[in-house]
């Protein structure tokens, strides 16, 4: 039985072993058919009960990341495949930038299905190994000062959650998600709570929380765009799945309020620095901070505050890869990171530019899409648990990053240009469409993750 | 055992302080693989005491890795280039450098005497958690990439310090993959310094990269 919820898993890192045979578009056409039968694995667990053995720990919320991952990386991998022609002096291969690819998909799968804090560690660091030389892809310096740079602060930040996972064994004696949810902890020792306190901090820096979250303008910035694109979609939510668990496993109250102000910084600070921003990557690198810090302040509230955050990461997953795609268009087109640089899209890419528009209102929470049901969800949680006053100052920031992303967006979308159509038709452009289309998608999926978060399967 | 555990850390702290002041990363590179070899020797007699294979491995894998192969990978390719030899422009001042560093030592006693040391109950714990805090404080305030590494292998070294005398018992699986995740971040660390053409000093400060 355990051999179906690891096949996510096993297909992805078969398909990085067959990325190693060099023939022209091998490893382009192994990595779409690996990444598609993930999804076909990740949406057949959805429909078995849950699953726990010493190693693997799979329940309804690791079935919702198993699904979201398969189906950002499977929209990236697709996506590659004609954005690659546009590197001009790419660091390696395509073969390896595929194994590559595929082996991080494979680390992703694997901290969401383990049964232990010091394996989800060693998930989590091992995305960093893997995903590392993809971010200096196309092969600049300024790219390369960008991989250090995440290298650097990610891996101080994971030295912290080590550290973590010393101190909560220290205290309780397991690391075993499943045996520490079975003591029922309700009450933390001091070295408890520092090594939880640590996790939030240690995993947060991984998920862009303040105040470790420096690494990632600049790598959202720089990466080629479908690696930012599976970064903001599903890496940084991976980190905060070890979040989740860590609040689910020792729900105490310091902790709790601990994470509430760290997503609440994470929040206010990210929706500051977008107002100034002059590089349209980055802005989203940004949003993605705002939208982090949302979905902390989620999982710190619990209940229906809980499945606001789950909301919001699935839909915040497929609009904010669409918005990285369509970025990577641009900028193949534009040859140009400013905003300022960049205009009239709607008419020289109006494909595109719809798109982007959709993606940049779903990304700052506007209804219809799903991160709106998600935000207000999380708001609701606030409102019962705090007063009127957090949930005003909240939903101000949302406010302001809603007007920074979509203006800055709309300028780009909507100014004058005399220049022709330059949009062709090519998966490229049809992958960010589907994403999007997704994102709204997920409103009428609401139930069912319900149902999978408070049953384990949707029957 | 604890007069050992507080002799060794005592040294540690002595090393690390030094490499804060120095600026030839040569010098910074052996200090660094001292520092390895004595925590791998640490680990390894508290192993044979103990009887505990797992600490042996630590012990044998923190001075292959650590104390000899990572130095001797980080002084070949300063040979290669020699621009690398020297921190040119350090972020700090030496005496600040220092000041900062005796700070930290102090600032690590407190804050484990105000938080674990209730539990832990051993004078010289506070050490792992100066080292920790030296290393990151090493990061912060370089700018040449092979120092910021060393930064970040210190804090390494002072988790095995920390999993292997104050906190023993991590599930084997667990130290393994950790081990083996730490090596591979050093070796993608490695590649990624062999391929700046210049030291972080000299990289280009895009204006890109600010905000």
């Amino acid at each position: 039985m355990a051999y179906i919820y690891t096949l996510p898993m096993i297909f992805s890192a078969f398909g990085a072993l067959l990325c190693l045979v060099r023939r022209t578009y091998f490893e382009e056409v192994v990595s779409v058919i690996v990444s598609l039968a993930t999804i076909v694995a990740a949406v057949a667990t959805i429909f078995l009960p849950n699953f726990s053995n010493t190693f693997l720990y799979v329940d309804g919320l690791s079935k919702i990341m198993l699904i979201v991952i398969s189906i950002v990386y499977t929209s990236t991998v697709i996506f590659s495949t004609t954005y690659m022609k546009y590197m001009e002096n790419p660091l390696f291969e395509k073969n390896f930038y595929y194994l590559l690819m595929n082996v991080f998909a494979f680390t992703m799968f694997f901290t969401v299905s383990v049964n232990s804090f010091g394996m989800m560690w060693i998930g989590v660091e091992a995305t960093t190994v893997t995903s590392a030389l993809l971010v200096a892809t196309e092969n600049n310096e300024s790219a390369i000062e960008a991989t250090w740079r995440y290298i650097v602060v990610v891996s101080s930040g994971l030295i912290i959650s080590l550290l973590s996972n010393v101190f909560i064994y220290a205290s309780i004696h397991t690391l075993s998600f499943s045996n520490i949810m079975s003591m029922h902890i309700t009450h933390a020792d001091r070295i408890l709570l520092l090594g939880t306190m640590m996790a939030v901090i240690g995993y947060g820096t991984k998920a862009g929380i303040f105040p470790m979250h420096t690494w990632l303008p600049d790598v959202h910035g720089k990466a080629p765009a479908p690696v930012s694109a599976i970064f903001s979609g599903v890496l940084l939510p991976v980190a905060l799945y070890v979040v989740a668990r860590v609040l689910q496993a020792v729900p105490v109250g310091p902790l709790k309020e601990f994470s509430f102000v760290l997503g609440f910084l994470t929040v206010s600070i990210a929706a500051s620095l977008m107002v100034v921003q002059k590089y349209y990557k980055r802005l989203f690198a940004y949003s993605t901070m705002e939208n982090m810090g949302m979905v902390l302040i989620g999982l710190s509230l619990g209940k229906y505050a809980f499945i606001g955050a789950i909301v919001l990461i699935t839909s915040h997953a497929f609009a904010k890869s669409s918005a990285f795609f369509l970025s990577g268009n641009i900028l193949a087109k534009y040859k140009s990171r400013k905003i300022e640089d960049v205009k009239g899209i709607f008419k020289r890419m109006p494909f595109t530019g719809y798109t982007l528009m959709f993606s940049s209102m779903a990304v700052t929470g506007t209804p219809p899409f799903g991160t709106f049901v998600g935000e207000m969800m999380i708001i609701y949680g606030i409102l019962k648990n705090f007063p009127l006053f957090y949930a005003l100052a909240l939903t101000s920031f949302l406010a302001l990053a809603f007007i920074s992303v979509n203006s800055k967006v709309g300028k780009m979308v909507f100014s004058e240009s005399s220049e022709k159509v330059m949009e062709r038709k090519r998966v490229g452009r049809s992958i960010p469409i589907i994403n999007i289309a997704l994102a709204f998608l997920m409103i009428f999926l609401i139930p069912q993750i319900e149902e999978l978060l408070s049953k384990g399967m949707v029957k | 055992m604890e007069k050992i555990f507080t002799l060794v850390g005592f040294f540690e702290i002595l090393l690390v302080l030094f490499m804060q002041w120095e600026v030839y990363t040569k010098k910074i590179i052996t200090t660094f693989s001292i520092a390895s070899y004595t925590i791998a020797a640490f680990l390894l007699y508290i192993g044979i005491v103990e009887k505990e294979y797992l600490v042996i491995t630590l012990a044998i894998i923190t001075a292959v890795v650590r104390g000899f192969f990572i130095p001797w990978f980080m002084k070949r390719s300063i040979v290669k280039d020699p621009w690398r030899e020297r921190e040119i422009r350090p972020t700090l001042s030496t005496a600040f450098s220092i000041l900062m560093s005796l700070f930290i030592v102090v600032f690590a006693y407190v804050l484990y005497r105000i938080t674990i040391y209730s539990s832990v109950q051993l004078s010289a714990g506070s050490i792992p958690i100066a080292l920790i805090l030296q290393g990151a404080f090493l990061m912060v305030s370089r700018r040449n990439a092979f120092i910021q590494l060393i930064g970040y292998m210190i804090m390494e070294n002072a988790i095995f310090l920390f999993e292997g005398y104050i906190f023993p018992g991590l599930p084997f699986i667990v130290e393994a993959g950790i081990v083996l995740d730490l090596i591979g971040i050093v070796a993608v660390a490695g590649i990624v310094v062999k391929m700046m053409k210049n030291s972080t000093s000299d990289l280009n400060e895009s204006d890109e990269l600010r905000g």
